[in-house]
C-alpha cells in the first residue's frame, strides 16, 4: 500500500478517532479474561474461566457452528446466484435489467426489522420457522443485494473488449465466461464472499425472528444470554466472533489486498 | 450524389476478386440510422481504412464484420461464404481493440496462445507459433510478463501477434493507434503496415486519423452519418474529393464560395476561377490546399492560362517553423496559403496587397446540394 505523509496533528486526530470506534470492541478482550461473576470492567480478578465455561457450553457451540455453517452456505448460494444474475444485467443488458438491478438490491433500502417481521409472517404461514433452510432463505434476502451490487461493480470495471477478443479468438461463449470474464471478476467474487459471509455471520435483526430453541445462531444465542445473564461468557462469545471476522478479513487481505479489493477497482 | 452511387456500384459489382464483402450492409437503433446500407467489396491482402469523424457509422461497421453487433440488414461474405448469421467465435477474425483488450489475468505468451488453444492445436506447436508471433512483433523476450507490466506500444503488439497468430481470414484494426502517444504512433503506423504486407492478411482498420488512413493503406472508405462518401485509394481520396466533405476532412483546404456560370468558371467576388469539374450555373464551392498555392506581393507573377488568380490584403503572417502560413483577406473570407521557409525571406507587412494563385488542376469544386 502507498504511505503518505501525515501531518502529526492528524495523526493524533486519526488515532482518536480509531480509539472511539474501537475502544467498546477492544473492551471485550480484557473482559473476557475476567475471573467475575458478572460483567463489569475493569476485572477485580483474570481467569480462564470463561473460555472453558464457552468451551463447555452445547448451546453456545451449536450455535456458533450452525452461524458457521449457514454462513457458509449462504455465501455460497449468493455467489451462485449473484454471478449469473450480474452477468445478465451488466453484459446483457436485456430489456428491464436496470429495473431487475433495483429490485434485487432493494432490499438494502428496507428497514431490517420490518423485512424480518415480514418474513416471520410469509414463514410463519408456510411453516419455515425454525428450519435451517428457512435461515438459508432470509439470510439470502439480505446477502444478495451486497453480493450483486459488489459483483456487478466489478464486471462493470472489466473491460468488455476481451470478452470480445476472445470470442473472435474463437472461444464460445461459455468459455469466454469461465477463461475470461470470471478471472476479470475474481476481486469482485472475494470481495463479494468475504462480505456475504460476514454479513451472514453476524446477522441478527431478521434472525431473531426466525430461530427458536431448537435452532439459533450464535450472535442470536449471544443476545439471548445477555438478556438472561449478565456473566462475561458473552465477552468470550464476542471475542470468537471477532476472531471469525478477523480471520475473513485476513484471507481477503492475504489473498487480494483489501484495499484493492474493497476500495480501487482497477 | 451521383459520385457516391458510382463508387459504391463499383464496389460492389466490379471486382470478381473481392474477398471481404459488404452488400447493402446496415445498422439500426431505434430511429437511429447507425449504417446505412453500405456496399464495400475488399480485395485479397488488401489494407482498406474506414475513415471518418466519431459517429459516422465506422466503428459498427467493424463491429458488423467481427460478429459482435447483429446487422439489421444486408450480406456479408468471406470468399464464398455468407457469415452475416455466423456468431464472432465462428468468423475467423482477429480483433485488435484501441483498448488493448489483453486478458489481465494472463501472461503475454498466454494471450498470445489462448487463440490456438481454442482451435485445439497440440502443445508442442502452440509453443512454436506463440514464439514465431511475439518474434514478429519483437516481444519474444516479454513473454512471461503480465500486460499491465507492458506500455501501451508493447501491450498494442502483443494483442496484435495475438490476433495474427491463429492465421484468420481478415484482421480488423480499430482505432489501434489511437492510444499510443504521437511518436510511438508513427513507428506503429510503419510496423502494422510491414506486418500486414508480410503477412498478406485482408486487413480492415477503422480511423478518425487522416494521417494513419493516406500513409498506411491501399484505399480508404470515407464515411459521414452512416454512409460511405467515398471510396478510393489515398491520392484518389486526397486528389480528387468527391463531396466536399471529403476535401475537407482529408487534408486541409481552404474554402470560397461563388457563382458558377455554367461554362467551367467560378465567380468569387469578380474574380474567375477555373476548375475541371463541369458544375451546373448557380451557387458553388471552390476549395484548395493551402500548400499548393502560391502568395505574390511583389506584383510580377505571371498569368498564365492554367494557373487561377485571386486577389486579396495580406492580413497577418503566421511563422510555424516549416512553414509560413499566409492569411490573406478576400472580399468578407479569410484563406490561409502555405510556404516553405527558406531561411531569409522578406516577408511583407500586413495591409500589402497581395496575389494568390494555383494551378486549375489543384482547384476542386463543388455545385450545391453535394
Amino acid at each position: 500500500m502507498e504511505m503518505h505523509r501525515t501531518s502529526l496533528p492528524m495523526g493524533i486526530l486519526v488515532t482518536l478517532l480509531f480509539l472511539f470506534l474501537l475502544a467498546p470492541v477492544l473492551l471485550v478482550f480484557p473482559i473476557s479474561f475476567s475471573g467475575d461473576q458478572i460483567l463489569a470492567f475493569p476485572p477485580s480478578s483474570w481467569s480462564l474461566r470463561w473460555y472453558s465455561a464457552l468451551a463447555s457450553n452445547t448451546v453456545m457451540i451449536s450455535a456458533f457452528s450452525t452461524s458457521f455453517v449457514l454462513a457458509a452456505i449462504v455465501t455460497a448460494l449468493s455467489l451462485l446466484i449473484a454471478v449469473p444474475a450480474a452477468y445478465a444485467i451488466v453484459r446483457l443488458k436485456t430489456a428491464g435489467s436496470e429495473f431487475l438491478f433495483n429490485l434485487f438490491t432493494a432490499p438494502l433500502l428496507l428497514p431490517t426489522i420490518v423485512l424480518g417481521l415480514a418474513i416471520l409472517i410469509v414463514f410463519a404461514s408456510i411453516g419455515l420457522l425454525a428450519t435451517f433452510h428457512g435461515l438459508v432463505i432470509a439470510h439470502l434476502v439480505v446477502t444478495l443485494p451486497y453480493a450483486l451490487r459488489v459483483l456487478a461493480v466489478s464486471l462493470g470495471a472489466a473491460n468488455m473488449a476481451c470478452e470480445e477478443a476472445a470470442s473472435s479468438l474463437g472461444a464460445k461463449p461459455l468459455t469466454v465466461f469461465r477463461r475470461v470474464t470470471l478471472p476479470m471478476m475474481t476481486p469482485g467474487i472475494v470481495a463479494a464472499t468475504a462480505l456475504c459471509f460476514l454479513v451472514s455471520f453476524d446477522e441478527v435483526v431478521i434472525t431473531l425472528f426466525l430461530t427458536g430453541p431448537r435452532l439459533t445462531t450464535l450472535p442470536v444465542e449471544l443476545f439471548n444470554h445477555v438478556e438472561r445473564r449478565a456473566d462475561p461468557l458473552v465477552a468470550s462469545v464476542s471475542v470468537l466472533l471477532i476472531i471469525v471476522t478477523l480471520a475473513v478479513v485476513l484471507i481477503v487481505d492475504r489473498s487480494m489486498g483489501l484495499t484493492k479489493t474493497f476500495v480501487e477497482k482497477k | 450524389m451521383m459520385h457516391q452511387k458510382n463508387f459504391a456500384a463499383e464496389a460492389s459489382q466490379g471486382d470478381p476478386d473481392a474477398y471481404l464483402r459488404l452488400e447493402g450492409v446496415s445498422k439500426t437503433y431505434g430511429d437511429f440510422e447507425a449504417v446505412r446500407s453500405l456496399d464495400l467489396a475488399i480485395g485479397k491482402g488488401e489494407l482498406v481504412a474506414l475513415l471518418g469523424p466519431s459517429g459516422c457509422g465506422k466503428t459498427t461497421t467493424l463491429r458488423m464484420i467481427a460478429g459482435l453487433v447483429p446487422t439489421s440488414g444486408g450480406r456479408i461474405t468471406v470468399g464464398e461464404t455468407d457469415l452475416t448469421a455466423v456468431p464472432p467465435h465462428g468468423r475467423d477474425m482477429g480483433l485488435v481493440f484501441q483498448s488493448y483488450a489483453l486478458f489481465p489475468h494472463m501472461t503475454v505468451a498466454r494471450n498470445v496462445a489462448f487463440g490456438l488453444e481454442m482451435r485445439s492445436i497440440p502443445r508442442g506447436e502452440i509453443d512454436r507459433r506463440v514464439k514465431e508471433a511475439l518474434a514478429m512483433v519483437q516481444l519474444d523476450k516479454l513473454a512471461e510478463r503480465r500486460p499491465r507490466e507492458l506500455s501501451g506500444g508493447q501491450q498494442q503488439r502483443v494483442a496484435l501477434a495475438r490476433a495474427l497468430v491463429v492465421k484468420p481470414s481478415i484482421l480488423l484494426l480499430d482505432e489501434p493507434l489511437s492510444n499510443l502517444d504521437a511518436k510511438l504512433r508513427d513507428e506503429m503506423r510503419t510496423q502494422i503496415r510491414d506486418i500486414q504486407q508480410q503477412v498478406g492478411i485482408t486487413t480492415v482498420f477503422v480511423t478518425h486519423d487522416q494521417v494513419e488512413a493516406l500513409s498506411m493503406c491501399d484505399r480508404i472508405v470515407v464515411m459521414r452519418n452512416g454512409r460511405v462518401e467515398q471510396i478510393g485509394t489515398p491520392v484518389d481520396v486526397y486528389e480528387r474529393p468527391a463531396t466536399p466533405f471529403v476535401a475537407s476532412f482529408v487534408g486541409r483546404t481552404i474554402r470560397l464560395s461563388g457563382t458558377a456560370n455554367g461554362d467551367g468558371a467560378i465567380d468569387i467576388g469578380g474574380d474567375v476561377i477555373r476548375s475541371a469539374a463541369g458544375l451546373a450555373p448557380g451557387p458553388a464551392e471552390i476549395m484548395v490546399r493551402p500548400h499548393r498555392i502560391e502568395v505574390d506581393w511583389t506584383g510580377q507573377a505571371k498569368t498564365k492560362d492554367d494557373v487561377n488568380r485571386l486577389s486579396g490584403v495580406l492580413c497577418r503572417i503566421t511563422f510555424v517553423g516549416d512553414v509560413i502560413q499566409y492569411h490573406v483577406g478576400i472580399g468578407d473570407a479569410e484563406v490561409i496559403a502555405e510556404a516553405s521557409t527558406t531561411g531569409n525571406q522578406q516577408l511583407p507587412a500586413a495591409g500589402t496587397p497581395v496575389t494568390l494563385s494555383w494551378r486549375v488542376e489543384d482547384t476542386m469544386a463543388f455545385g450545391s446540394g453535394q
